[in-house]
């Protein structure tokens, strides 16, 4: 079983190191002191359980739970919290698999035994309950073992096709493995529909214009793209760029 | 006819009518209900000043003589449950009444007066007399009794209140810190056992601090000592990523302070700020004695930005300081905050007090 450590403070990491050592029968294939060395070492070393800690700087365990089940065959998740009651509660709820600290030996080696995927509805609803920004910070693009972040406020549009969504972003352009639909809904406040397959966010919208043939269309502000408004989407969009609400 | 007086630390309902100033006040009220009785008598009595001396006679004998029942079986009455005590009170001064009522009229009888046709001063209907007297005397006694009642219960829930409210502002450590540190204790224990001793030791002082008394108040010099104690733990789970620059050499050493003020804060400079950032941070803990006022400033780097939750805990946390140099200091201490340019700072400044005068 190959393992992966993740916590910020170098002593958490260092016991559950020699507790693993000692329950044997693991291979522990790195550690990492916060969420992106996380999901960079993920994606290179293929764990198939992650012990995660869930108050981390920068991403928290929850989201880089979240984005780790973009991987393909993502690993098993197991939490670690030394006291969050909001977040231990949903763990409950949810059954996920989680371990207070100090860890016993007993209830880790339990709980390895016992370590599953969690789905990305489940983990949703645990960070909602735990308190947690329901909405991401970054979207999680995977460029083949990679995984890669991509900062919400750097996003210019998500344009669907048939299979997957492209993003648009400041440093270039990903695929994603997401719906529109549930994009739409989490980043509401910023982005706004204006196609059946595009979200353009609001701030990125440097003008929208109508065509001769009566068509609105939008022009993104940094990468001068045009994008088509549909007929269904143009008054929200005209209504939201109006600033009414 | 009685005046409920201040709060005394019992639990009885009924107000000590020994007390001077209980005393003083049911002579006020009587006085009050026999100009009150005067007043409204008027259209059928023209001798305004007798009338209200006779008034006032009755009143303050069936008054004071309510009073001194009262007092003298207080103790005896709080021994009972409410309702009995109640109604035994009840039927001690409607007891009085009567017996005052009885006395004035016999009185009346015997001096003649009340046989002249005087009925502004001496009663002649016996029966009608005592039968009105002992009808208001209950009213007002059950009524008397009710208010104290209801006040009595009114002050305990406010002095329970302000009770559990000094005990809940008791600085209590973070269960979050308490759980990091057992861990890294036990990470210790393996790898250096000398460090995790040293560890047990320093988690020890500071239980010792926040399970102490929350009134009492501690030269500065050792709540320094908690909040670098403090320091130490945090120091061996975080390592490199949190740094504290004490700058506090114009501090008098022995003011003193309400424990537990500035480990607080430095405690939520870890938690809410150092802790939260990758690379961890500086915390600056600056110090100074200005004029007669002690200034503390701690100051922590945050991330840009933090959930609701977590605002949330620093704001209870800084409100309870509040609250606690309220106490030791009634409006000459107060705690500043504010958040610029991803810096968090908090600043208490409370007088400088040499010697513990200020308990609760």
């Amino acid at each position: 079983m190959k393992l992966l450590i993740v916590d910020d403070e170098p002593p958490a990491r260092e016991r559950l190191r020699s507790l693993l050592e000692e329950i044997g029968d693991c291979e522990i294939v790195g550690e990492a002191g916060n969420g992106e060395e996380a999901l960079a070492t993920c994606g290179e070393a293929r764990p198939d359980v992650v012990l995660l800690d869930v108050r981390m700087p920068g991403l928290s365990g929850i989201e880089v739970a979240r984005h780790i089940d973009s991987l393909e065959d993502p690993p098993a998740v197991i939490f670690t919290t030394a006291y969050d009651q909001y977040a231990v509660d949903a763990f409950e709820t949810e059954a996920v698999g989680y371990l207070l600290k100090p860890v016993r030996k007993e209830k880790l080696a339990h709980a390895l035994r016992h370590a599953g995927r969690i789905s990305p509805t489940r983990l949703a609803r645990v960070a909602k309950s735990a308190g947690f920004e329901q909405r991401r910070e970054q979207i999680c693009a995977r460029l083949g073992d990679q995984l890669r972040l991509i900062p919400v406020a750097d996003i210019y549009y998500f344009l669907a096709d048939q299979k997957y969504i492209t993003v648009r972003h400041k440093g270039g352009e990903n695929l994603i493995d997401e719906s529109l639909k549930s994009l739409a809904e989490e980043f509401a406040s910023d982005f706004v529909r204006i196609h059946r397959n595009a979200l353009v966010s609001e701030r990125q919208i440097s003008a929208v214009e109508r065509t001769d043939d009566g068509q609105y269309i939008v022009r993104v502000r940094d990468c001068g793209t045009v994008l088509q408004v549909s007929r269904r989407h143009a008054a929200e969009l005209l209504r939201r760029i109006r600033g009414e609400s | 006819m009685r005046a409920a007086q201040r709060a005394e630390p019992t639990t009885f309902f009924l107000p000590d009518f020994c007390a001077a100033r209980a005393v003083l006040a049911v002579v006020l009220i009587v006085e009050i209900v026999a100009i009150m009785f005067t007043i409204a008598r008027q259209s059928l009595h023209q001798n305004f000043w007798v009338d209200l001396a006779a008034c006032s006679l009755f009143l303050l004998w069936i008054g004071l003589g309510c009073a001194a029942v009262l007092c003298r079986s207080r103790a005896w009455l709080s021994r009972m449950r409410p309702d009995r005590a109640s109604a035994v009170a009840i039927a001690m001064l409607v007891a009085v009444v009567g017996i005052v009522s009885e006395v004035v009229y016999q009185v009346g009888r015997v001096s003649g007066l009340g046989l002249l046709g005087r009925d502004d001063i001496f009663p002649s209907d016996h029966a009608g007399f005592l039968l009105r007297n002992l009808a208001v005397g209950f009213i007002v006694s059950a009524l008397a009794l009710r208010y104290f009642y209801v006040t009595a219960e009114w002050k305990r829930s406010i002095e329970m209140e302000a009770l559990s409210r000094i005990r809940a502002l008791q600085a209590r450590i973070r269960p979050h810190f308490l759980f990091n540190s057992m861990n890294t204790i036990a990470s210790l224990t393996r790898t250096n056992p000398a460090r995790a001793e040293h560890a047990i030791e320093d988690l020890a002082d500071l239980f010792r601090a926040s399970l102490g008394d929350a009134h009492t108040q501690i030269p500065l010099k050792d709540e320094l000592e908690i909040a670098r104690t403090h320091q130490r733990i945090e120091q061996l789970r975080l390592g490199e990523r949190l740094r504290v620059e004490w700058d506090i050499e114009g501090l008098p050493e022995h003011a003193q302070v309400p424990s537990l003020i500035v480990q607080p804060l430095l405690e939520n400079a870890v938690y809410h700020g150092i802790e939260m950032l990758p690379e961890g941070g500086t915390v600056h803990i600056r110090g100074e004695l200005v004029q007669d006022r002690i200034e503390i400033e701690v100051r922590n780097p945050v991330v840009a930005q933090q959930g609701y939750r977590e605002r949330e805990g620093n704001r209870m946390a800084l409100e309870n300081i509040r609250q606690r140099l309220e106490l030791a200091w009634p409006g000459r201490a107060r705690i500043q905050t504010d958040l610029t340019d991803g810096e968090f700072r908090a600043k208490l400044i409370f007088p400088f007090t040499e010697r513990s005068t200020h308990g609760l």
